[in-house]
């Protein structure tokens, strides 16, 4: 019996370990003065370095705003995206503003606060491309994909975005023959290397897109423009629903303010945030 | 196998096999517009057979040059061929130059070394402690205790039995879980350092065993403790052998320490990525990171071969 109690103190104290206590984020952002920011700077536009080595893009905007409405400094940190979604983050840094889909997954190791803006998923073709149309004709295509992204799920007919306000999708790529690769970006420049050279298309977020258009990648967009529309929250570590209602509360007023969809139009040209 | 000494065999192979390359190549574009009676095809593969005939007088020329100009001749082509390769990439130079001093690590991140830099200090920190480490650990494997030789072979069993992208993020995400919270650069350094001392472990192992017995026996008979015989006599005569092959595993450690760019600490590959995605420029960055990390081995390789001769001294290399 006595063995039985150790085991359960041991199993408590494990938990307590690997979650944040209710408050403790909130308190350490307080009583530091500073919000430490994860994002992952290899998506240009959403968060990439400049030519001064300096985080830039729409997320590092968002933080900071963020930091702003809260009343304390931002910092950043750039761990790798699978150590940021892996959760458990120790305290190491605070929130993550990376552009993240709230998954089921996902939501097992992390807390969604809120969504603050959506993104269109859209499929791409070589310029030479002609046999691809429409989004149906990639039927049975060899797409490529980024792992483990929404992408990927909705090719494989599997997406479950757990978010309010999602709006209604229909899978319409049957039995596509789908390439998974470490990175999205690294889809369109196997796409970019001539039509079914190794991709007939690729799928993912339409603003990736139009930034590799925008640095020369010979590639067009297929309509429908929006597959679906995907949902990005800020994340959290698990368990501080203080710290969770506070940043709900920053981002709702920045909303409110316009100032969201100002930052939107600036690394976007539209306003996504809506 | 003797008639592959006969020159003009040598040479028919030469022709073949740099003919057998050519045509993965299509040549046929570059005579497209041109208005010749042969046609583009017969045109690409006249090209071919010349390119190759080329490769084969190039053979027999260089072949009449002293040995060492051949050496040097010989890198210059291979580095002016490869040089070619990426050349025809059409990369952004002005990219590449301007995101140049980041990925060397010219400057500050918060107050810290960046780029190449933090490459090499992340490195040389873990050089020193592996060497420690691997000591310990081959002392410990040759000791009569066997509760040393248990965790010694533990410790070089588990760190050699698994990948180094798991230890860096076993010891990254995990040692959180006991309450120990590591930034991403020393946990870069505990995960090579552990790695390369259990390698290294085994090397040192190696080379302390290859010293004769009768040195050992020679030492104490002229009345040196344990210890003052491995320090003084066996060490010295061991590190000779050990160097070679773990300078081998310091130019690995260079390069198994991009690894740690998972963690996002702004190490040489990190940069390259990061300032590779910015604007499309992957492989611009990739390169200048290749050509980065091969001038730091061959730093590395240069400092490997001084302190082979120091060691050597009393060896005549050409008699062993």
């Amino acid at each position: 019996m006595k063995l039985f109690k150790y085991a359960l103190l041991a199993g408590a104290v494990a938990l307590s370990a690997t979650s944040a206590f209710a408050g403790e984020s909130l308190d350490r952002v307080m009583g530091n003065k500073k919000l430490v920011i994860a994002t992952d700077a290899e998506y240009p536009p959403q968060s990439s370095i400049d030519a001064d080595n300096n985080l830039v893009g729409f997320d590092v905007d968002v933080g900071r705003a963020i930091a702003e409405r809260m009343g304390v400094e931002a910092e950043f940190v750039t761990p790798g995206w699978d150590v940021i979604t892996a959760g458990r983050w120790a305290g190491r840094w605070d929130m993550s503003v990376g552009s993240m889909t709230p998954t089921k997954e996902r939501a097992q190791a992390l807390d969604f606060p809120v969504v603050y803006y959506f993104t269109p998923a859209a499929l791409v073709v070589h310029e030479k491309n002609e046999t691809i149309l429409q989004s149906s004709d990639a039927s049975g295509k060899k797409i490529g994909v980024g792992v483990s992204t929404t992408y990927e799920s909705y090719l494989k007919k599997d997406l479950v975005i757990d978010a309010e306000d999602v709006p209604e999708f229909s899978y319409i790529i049957d039995d596509a023959d789908i390439r998974t690769y470490d990175s999205d970006v690294l889809a369109l420049d196997d796409l970019r290397l001539g039509d079914g050279v190794r991709l007939d298309a690729a799928f993912t977020a339409l603003p990736t897109i139009l930034e590799a258009q925008k640095n020369g990648y010979p590639i067009k967009i297929i309509g429908p423009e929006a597959l679906f529309m995907e949902p990005l929250a800020i994340a959290t570590d698990k368990g501080d629903a203080e710290f969770n209602a506070k940043i709900k509360e920053a981002v709702s007023s920045l909303h409110a303010d316009g100032t969201l969809s100002k930052i939107s139009e600036k690394w976007y040209g539209g306003d996504l945030t809506q | 196998m003797e008639i592959l000494e006969r020159p003009s065999i040598r040479r028919s192979f030469l022709f073949a096999g740099a003919y057998l390359v050519l045509l993965s190549f299509d040549f046929s574009n570059l005579f497209k517009d041109t208005d010749l009676a042969l046609g583009p095809d017969m045109m690409g593969g006249l090209l071919r057979v010349a390119i190759a005939a080329a490769v084969v007088g190039n053979f027999i020329l260089v072949n009449t040059f002293p040995h060492r100009t051949q050496l040097i001749v010989t890198w210059v082509q291979l580095f002016a061929l490869f040089m070619y390769f990426f050349y025809s990439f059409d990369l952004s130079y002005e990219y590449i130059w301007a995101r140049l001093p980041h990925l060397l690590g010219l400057g500050l991140k918060s107050n810290f070394l960046m780029g190449a830099a933090l490459t090499v200090f992340i490195c040389a920190v873990a050089i020193f402690a592996s060497t420690i480490l691997a000591l310990l650990a081959a002392l410990a494997r040759l000791s009569s205790s066997g509760m040393a030789l248990g965790i010694s072979t533990f410790y070089i069993s588990f760190f050699r039995g698994t990948p180094l992208l798991l230890q860096i993020l076993l010891i990254y995400l995990g040692l959180p879980q006991i309450g120990v919270i590591i930034n991403p650069i020393p946990a870069a350094i505990i995960a090579l350092s552990l790695c390369y001392g259990a390698y290294m472990a085994e090397i040192f192992r190696a080379g302390i065993q290859a010293i004769p017995a009768g040195q050992r026996e020679a030492a104490k008979a002229l009345g040196l403790k344990d210890g003052q015989v491995m320090r003084l006599v066996v060490l010295p005569q061991a590190i000779r052998l050990i160097i070679p092959p773990t300078g081998n595993q310091f130019i690995a450690m260079l390069k198994d320490s991009s690894l740690v760019s998972v963690l996002g600490a702004w190490e040489l590959m990190y940069m390259a990525r990061t300032h590779g995605r910015a604007e499309f420029k992957y492989m611009e960055m990739l390169i200048s990171a290749a050509l980065i990390y091969w001038a730091l081995s061959v730093t590395f390789e240069v400092v490997q071969s001084r302190i082979e001769k120091r060691y050597g001294k009393g060896v005549d290399v050409s008699r062993v």
